[in-house]
């Protein structure tokens, strides 16, 4: 154990705070802050722009390989990286499904043919992607899948048919990546592919859900013979489930550090909130922001082990409990948020629906315990992968 | 001791309910929200045909002069239909306030106040210090200003409105301000604050209730999606974990009906010694409702999530009452001030408060 910053790091979190402080203003001074959970509508081409700013300084993609653009950072690199960008105010990443879920999945399970084609695009900041899992019949029950992608001889691609639903910033990405059916015989996790979908073409129609904040962050997603080249399926046919899984163990992994970052900030400004309308003299009040203070610290030590001992997606046990560890804590934060506003905590920002940011903060955490496996399935995963107890029948799937 | 209702309370809020049932649907509700003024005129006039905006008004008033306990299981009936109007601001808040006034300071003004209100001429809305806007004051025709200990009636043309927009669509608020002067005061001093306080506990009960309503249907809402929704080739409602969701949620509402109940009767016969009763049944009725909307939203998974799913309109309404008339923190305070005054009743014999509690104060 070395629970300390080398010289070295602290050099570079002094580079990484000059660089945001140069960079972060005049025309992004007005996104920062802004753009993060439950508040991915707002400042779009500002900060699509922002990303390739970012790309150009060299900081998308850090962690990531040289060969591919990557600084190779270190844990401990890519901590202060993500620490320094939230203390700058830096906006809510657009690109972060391709840095940090697909672009990992691709360096690797992907051909070299397919990280060419797709992880420049990541890197430079211009291409975005989004996450076609759930469909109205498969949520929990991934392996439920119903999509079919069909190889067809004759033209020599992939064609594929069905429904996506939930799909985040659908509508802002250039590509999806699709968990479809290849084999029609087969169920569950079996006769999977895992297929890299342009969005812009004729058989791939986006329809924005509202959510209950008013906005529309999430779609469906209709594949109505969509067409996806022969190269484009990571993994062959058949192991979709396998690379779909991998990449929701990034999704659990370094992604998060940034999140808590963001969480910080929140409470911060609740803090804020706090002493400024006098329900920081609560006893009730402060025991509760000590708690939340003292959750988010043990989340940090927390994730920096698991980190420490990961070795690419490979998981360890202390990764299956984060989920539902953060998840948990950003709701009782949220409801914190609202006491600590107290009578102004129903009192939008402006007509005709602008939340403001712990406003959006309280309901994003509603999703928090849903997205990306429910609380409920996290426990089943906690109980019977991690634990060892006897598995709960699943019915067919 | 008598912990039941009576077969003429269950169907004053029998009858409600079904109109509510009937007439005030999600459907409904969201056509109220995209409207200008999110009232349903035709609504409203029904609910006073009904008797509803007459229940709290003295008989000589032109009233039923039904106790609070009367009532208390129609103010969950509101919110058990999320029922936009104001009823519960009119009928059960202003009204009672009216009457109490009435009953130690009889005055015609008041008297006719009253009666235009029992009719549904006037809607009367309550402007407390304690809450710092008002509920649809746009459609009121007066507005009951706390002013200190000083209660005016003000006709509603004489305020400035200042909207403001809730989190709720349902609810229109906005900050009212007007100048009290001494035509508008209708009593102060002792009485007004005796007035304001027990206002503060029905505000607070009635909030309580509708709380309670909200929850019930919530649970009923999620039960239903639990039974219906499959995964993994079964009804998600198979799954403990899910079960246990809902069965906390009923457990909490279950145990905080006595509690509202209870703080009913003792609102009714003494309104200015049922703080502490009061204060319990916010938290609790709080508190349920508060984890009724989670776990409900939980149950639902994406979909609850979404705008077009009517659990929102539930769930919204629950985060907007649980702050007014004085949140769980308030309402803690006020049980634990009680409980350190060197005369609290404490002790087995003051489980259902002073032992002659109904000689010493009685308002009907
Ligand atoms: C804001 C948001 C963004 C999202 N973004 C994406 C995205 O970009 N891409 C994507 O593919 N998906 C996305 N999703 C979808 C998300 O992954 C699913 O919502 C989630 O997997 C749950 O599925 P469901 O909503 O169908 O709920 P259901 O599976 O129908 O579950 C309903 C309830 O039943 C419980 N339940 C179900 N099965 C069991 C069981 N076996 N044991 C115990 N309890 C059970 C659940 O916990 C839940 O409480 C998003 C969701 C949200 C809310």
């Amino acid at each position: 154990m070395k629970l300390s910053f080398s010289a070295a790091d602290e050099a570079f979190r002094v580079e990484v705070a000059q660089w945001l402080q140069d960079n972060l203003t005049g025309e992004f001074e007005h996104i920062r802050f802004r753009g993060g959970p439950g508040d991915e509508h707002v400042f779009v081409e500002e900060r699509k722009r922002w990303e390739q700013r970012l790309a150009e300084g060299g900081w998308t993609c850090i962690a990531w390989p040289e060969a591919f653009g990557g600084k190779q950072a270190t844990i401990e690199q890519q901590v202060i990286f993500n620490e320094e960008y939230a203390r700058a105010g830096g906006p809510g990443r657009v690109g972060h499904i391709g840095e940090t879920l697909m672009g990992p999945t691709l360096i690797e399970f992907g051909t070299p043919e397919q990280q060419a084609k797709y992880l420049p695009g990541i890197r430079a900041g211009r291409e975005y992607w989004c996450q076609g899992y759930s469909e109205p019949g498969a949520g929990s029950d991934l392996g439920n899948v119903k999509t079919r992608a069909v190889f067809d001889e004759a033209t020599q691609q992939w064609r594929i048919n069905g429904q996506k639903v939930w799909t985040s910033l659908a509508h802002e990405s250039h590509y999806c990546f699709v968990v479809a059916r290849t084999d029609p015989n087969q169920v569950g996790h079996k006769g999977l592919g895992f297929f890299m979908v342009a969005m812009d073409q004729l058989g791939v129609t986006i329809r924005p859900i509202e959510q209950l904040t008013g906005t529309a962050e999430f779609n469906e997603v209709f594949f109505d013979d969509a067409v996806c080249a022969a190269d484009d399926i990571l993994g062959a046919p058949g192991q979709g489930w396998a690379v779909a899984m991998a990449l929701l163990g990034y999704e659990r992994g370094v992604s998060t550090l940034g999140q808590q970052m963001l969480f910080q900030n929140e409470l911060d400004e609740i803090i804020r909130v706090a002493k400024t309308n006098g329900t920081s003299q609560d006893p009730s009040i402060r025991q509760r922001i000590a708690e939340a203070h003292m959750g988010l610290k043990t989340m940090r030590y927390n994730s920096m082990r698991m980190l420490s001992g990961a070795e690419g997606s490979q998981l360890n046990r202390e990764a299956m409990i984060y989920k539902l560890y953060w998840s948990s804590w950003h709701r009782n934060l949220g409801k914190l948020a609202m006491d600590v506003m107290g009578e102004q905590a129903e009192i939008l920002e402006a007509a005709p629906y602008e939340l403001n940011r712990l406003q959006s903060m309280f309901l994003f955490t509603r999703a928090d315990t849903i997205y990306g496996g429910t609380n409920q399935i996290q426990r089943n995963l906690i109980a019977e992968r991690a634990l060892g107890l006897p598995r709960e029948p699943r019915g067919q799937s | 001791m008598d912990f039941t209702f009576n077969e003429e309370q269950y169907f004053f809020q029998q009858t409600l309910k079904d109109f509510l049932t009937d007439n005030v649907t999600p459907a409904s509700i969201r056509r109220r929200w995209d409207s200008d003024d999110g009232f349903d005129q035709d609504a409203w006039r029904s609910l006073c045909e009904l008797g509803t905006s007459a229940t709290q008004i003295p008989e000589d008033c032109g009233g039923l002069g039904l106790r609070f306990d009367d009532i208390i299981m129609m103010i969950q009936a509101c919110g058990q239909a999320a029922l936009p109007e104001p009823l519960v601001e009119h009928s059960f808040i202003a009204a009672p306030l009216l009457a109490q006034l009435h009953a130690s300071q009889p005055s015609e003004r008041v008297a006719d106040i009253l009666a235009a209100m029992a009719s549904g001429e006037a809607m009367v809305l309550t402007a407390s210090m304690i809450n710092p806007y008002v509920n649809f004051a746009h459609s009121a025709t007066h507005v009951l200003l706390q002013f200190g200990d000083d209660l005016h009636l003000i006709d509603s043309k004489d305020c400035t409105l200042t909207h403001v927009t809730s989190v709720d669509r349902s609810r229109r608020l906005a900050e009212v301000k007007c100048q009290p002067n001494g035509t508008t005061c209708l009593t102060n001093g002792r009485l007004g604050s005796e007035l304001w306080q027990a206002t503060l506990n029905r505000g607070a009960l009635a909030n309580a209730a509708q709380l309670l309503g909200l929850a019930e249907t919530l649970v009923q809402m999620a039960v239903k999606h639990a039974s219906d929704r499959e995964q993994f080739g079964k009804p998600v409602g198979v799954n403990q974990a899910v079960k246990h969701l809902l069965a906390d949620c009923a457990v909490k509402i279950e145990f905080a009906k006595p509690v509202v109940y209870r703080a009913a009767y003792t609102l009714a016969v003494a309104p200015n010694r049922a703080d502490w009763a009061v204060s319990h049944a916010k938290v609790s009725a709080t508190e349920a409702a508060q984890l009724a909307a989670r776990h409900c939203i939980q149950v639902f998974g994406a979909m609850g999530y979404t705008w077009e799913c009517d659990v929102h309109i539930w769930a919204k309404r629950v985060w907007a009452l649980a702050n007014e008339w004085g949140d769980v923190g308030f309402h803690k305070n006020r049980i634990h001030e009680w409980l350190v005054q060197p005369k609290a009743l404490l002790g087995p014999e003051f489980t259902f408060g002073r032992r002659n509690i109904r000689d010493v104060e009685h308002i009907d």
